[in-house]
């Protein structure tokens, strides 16, 4: 297969072959290829060259849920392929179906519920019947654990498991190396476009996997200095609402240099806690930073003004203005605080200290690769002297040597005295920055751990809602 | 998106210039009208006098104003519609207070001028207010202001305010002082300059060039512009979008309320219900013709201002329907417009 996104050879001379009854997994960095080549397997994509061939159907349940959140789980399952009768939808039909095809799998859900109102789980289930319905001989998941609880993951793969005993042929893309050492028989490295490796399983190890996506060693992160930590945010029974996230109640500290990690599956409150920080939604409860309150005036230019740098979890929408360059991307928020002409030195800093490539401070910001446009946003926010930096999924969708770079940057930060607030649904991430961990499910805190009692089993129960 | 917008430029303005000749032609072989003759009318009736220079330097003034009002509205994200309104309302302050203050000239036309700007502006902050205070949208509030604003001058010049007797709709004359000097009035006169020839495009290419330094190179545009091209982040990096929106608003409606005051100082001496047929409509497809910059806002008004004037001599001279000549200009802007908006939908 090959296939050209202008400049970019996305996918460069790629063979894949799938058996029935295999779980095959597919991995790589961001950019490396392999959502394109899952992509044109599934023909969504038309390859510049090669040929594909399959023994049946194919189907492929995407990382961001495709599904119409205003319709019904049966509408969406069997969209386009409803049972007619006559001129109408026969929905009784359309249910049942919905109910038999669960129980098949074993992936129960009612078929008259409502998507939106679905946690993240069953939607996923939703996905799945969707493809399932069509009996595909392929079967194709593109990060499909990226919003499940450890718990769901698991019973997720044990459906997967089941498929390929039914002789369906499974490939998963993903960047989770547990999962595919744990849950494949087969594994499959793409860099830059190529396959740089094809292994049994059993006869390799992440580590050796690391090593072959990045195409080296894997970088170390910035050492971690004594610091001696102050008081610096206090949050006391804070609650706030930000569309569907909603924050119940949050006490805690973030004190000057230490890292608190908030560790928690996606939609569990911590958008909601991120925009309350940043001053763009209204909360109730008691905030106070550096001894002062912050509360419903305090607007975002005020929060900024005295050092809090929020780094939201979406680059491309709340961060960055695409159009424009480098330069006036890297001023923004410290706009009437930075002179016209020092908008350029600041951007060179940025692009220094953060190796953003190109780099050129002249280089419009839509065109540069999501790695580079998140070290902008994280580098805006660390080069302006801040106190307190809230870092909400600062790594999302950005390749392993990128993401070490943002997080060796973070530690340092936190080494020169400012508090960070770690928010992420990674969490090895958070297990390899933080000084404290907190845990939050459906809008509560639930656990704190000291980094020495860190306890992977435990917090991962926690997040799941398990006491 | 600009980028490509403007390597786009070229192909843009050649698949244009075909529509517009091919359909432009059709058109008139319907009509019975040779395209040589009809095409060759137009271009001698925009550029072969200097009187009709200045008659295409004036139609450019006249969508000008709006259309640089309404770029500024529109690089703030607001669909500002309502520049007929703001238009209309500035040429009737201008009209209205001109004819009531005998002042000398020095202090009459300036004073017109910020009359208009500031009636233009008023009625371009009210939608600003109700978008910042209440989330109003912009696009159904302007174009309902811009029903009230004619009603309501039409109501004024015709009731409290009708001057001239026999039901003429327009307020009594402006004094001399207060005219703006005369582009085709000069046109035969020795002491011409060029400055003369057309002194409300003069004032409208600086205000462009003032409004390009602004948006590009102050705070003030630059947030304007963020809140425009990215309102998410921008409201994360501390810009007070409602505060934005009153301003942009404001001022977009106070160039457009300029425009109108020109109108009446520069070539009616005085409001009537007249006044525009159509400018602030007009202005938005110059406006998009010209990319939102103030440069090409300039270069699209002068090739506005050349299909109106020529339009006439279509008329006239060469005996095209006035049907055509209007399918002719509608085309130039349908294609330029409509190309436009095909590249923005493809790279989006």
């Amino acid at each position: 297969m090959r296939r050209r996104f202008g400049a970019v050879q996305a996918v460069d001379g790629v063979d894949l072959e799938l058996f029935p009854g295999e779980i095959q997994a597919l991995v790589g960095e961001n950019g490396a290829g392999k959502s394109t080549l899952a992509a044109i397997a599934y023909g969504a994509v038309r390859p510049d060259e090669g040929t594909i061939e399959a023994t049946g159907a194919v189907g492929l349940v995407h990382q961001h849920f495709k599904l119409i959140q205003r319709l019904r789980v049966w509408e969406n399952v069997l969209l386009n392929r409803e049972p007619k009768r006559g001129w109408t939808i026969d929905v009784a039909a359309a249910q049942a179906r919905v109910r038999a095809l669960g129980a098949t799998y074993g992936l129960a859900v009612d078929p008259d519920a409502v998507v939106e109102t679905l946690p993240v789980g069953i939607k996923q289930r939703v996905e799945l019947l969707r493809e399932l319905d069509r009996e595909p001989a392929v079967l194709l998941l593109d990060e499909p654990t990226a919003a499940l609880a450890p718990s769901e993951i698991a019973s997720f793969f044990e459906t997967v498991r089941g498929l390929a005993a039914r002789g369906t042929a499974v490939l998963v893309v993903t960047h989770k190396l547990a999962e595919v050492i744990a849950y494949s028989q087969r594994v499959t490295v793409m860099r830059a476009g190529r396959v740089v490796g094809r292994h049994l399983t059993a006869e390799t190890n992440a580590e050796a996997i690391a090593r072959e996506m990045v195409g080296g060693e894997v970088p170390a992160l910035a050492a971690r200095a004594a610091t001696t930590p102050a008081p610096l945010l206090a949050l006391r029974d804070v609650a706030a609402t930000a569309g569907i996230s909603t924050l119940a109640n949050a006490s805690f500290d973030v004190r000057a240099g230490e890292i608190v990690g908030i560790a928690g599956i996606e939609g569990n409150g911590q958008s909601a806690l991120a925009d309350a920080l940043a001053g763009v939604v209204p909360f109730t409860g008691e905030m106070r930073f550096a001894g002062e309150a912050l509360d419903a005036a305090d607007s975002p230019a005020s929060r900024i003004a005295r050092g809090i740098r929020v780094i939201p979890q979406d680059r491309r929408g709340e961060a960055l203005v695409l159009d424009w360059n480098v330069r006036d991307n890297v001023a923004l928020g410290r706009q009437r605080v930075l002179a016209r002409a020092a908008y350029g030195s600041a951007a060179l800093e940025v692009i220094e200290r953060f190796d953003v490539r190109p780099p050129n401070p002249e280089a419009i910001v839509g065109m540069l690769s999501g790695g580079n446009q998140q070290k902008i946003v994280v580098g805006r926010a660390l080069t302006s002297a801040p106190r307190l930096v809230v870092a909400y999924q600062p790594t999302r969708g950005i390749d392993i040597g990128a993401a070490a770079l943002v997080q060796s940057r973070l530690i340092e930060a936190r080494n020169a005295g400012a508090g960070v607030l770690l928010i992420s649904f990674e969490l090895d991430e958070i297990f390899a920055c933080a000084d404290r961990v907190l845990v939050i499910a459906s809008g509560a805190f639930v656990g704190a751990f000291e980094r020495s009692t860190i306890d992977r089993g435990r917090i991962g129960a926690l997040m799941a809602g398990h006491q | 998106m600009n980028a490509l917008l403007r390597s786009r430029g070229a192909r843009d303005a050649l698949v244009a210039l075909v529509v517009v000749f091919g359909v432009g032609s059709i058109a008139m072989l319907l009509a019975h009208v040779s395209p040589l003759v009809g095409f060759g009318a137009l271009f001698d009736g925009a550029l072969g006098t200097p009187e009709e220079v200045a008659e295409t330097l004036v139609q450019a003034a006249n969508v000008l104003f709006p259309a640089l009002g309404i770029a500024v509205a529109f690089r703030a994200g607001l669909f500002n519609i309502g520049a007929e309104g703001q238009l209309i309302l500035g040429g009737f302050a201008a009209g209205w207070i001109g004819a009531q203050l005998p002042l000398p000239a020095f202090a009459a036309v300036p004073l017109l001028l910020v009359a208009g700007a500031l009636a233009g502006g008023a009625w371009g902050a009210i939608p600003g207010f109700l978008r910042a205070r209440f989330g109003a949208n912009e696009v159904i509030a302007t174009l309902m202001l811009n029903v009230i604003a004619i009603l309501l001058t039409t109501y004024l010049v015709n009731g409290p305010l009708q001057q001239g007797g026999a039901g003429a709709s327009e307020t009594a004359a402006l004094p001399r002082s207060a005219y703006l000097p005369d582009p085709i009035a000069l046109v035969g006169d020795p002491h011409l300059t060029l400055a003369y020839l057309g002194t409300p495009i003069v004032v409208g290419i600086v205000l462009a060039l003032v409004l390009r330094w602004a948006l590009l190179r102050t705070v003030f545009g630059y947030e304007l512009r963020a809140a425009g091209d990215a309102p998410e982040a921008a409201k994360r990096a501390g810009i007070d979008l409602g505060r934005t929106a009153l301003v942009a608003m404001a001022l977009s409606g106070a160039i457009a309320g300029l425009g109108g005051a020109t109108i009446v100082a520069g070539s009616l001496h005085r409001f009537n219900t007249g006044l525009s047929p159509g400018y602030g409509f007009i202005a938005i497809a110059v406006a998009l013709v010209g990319n939102l910059d103030p440069l090409w806002i300039v270069v699209a008004a002068i090739a506005f201002g050349m299909l109106q004037s020529g339009g006439i001599a279509m008329q006239a001279e060469a005996g095209v329907p006035r049907e055509v000549v209007s399918l002719v200009t509608g085309l130039v802007i349908i294609a330029l417009a409509g190309r436009r908006v095909v590249a923005r939908r493809r790279t989006t």
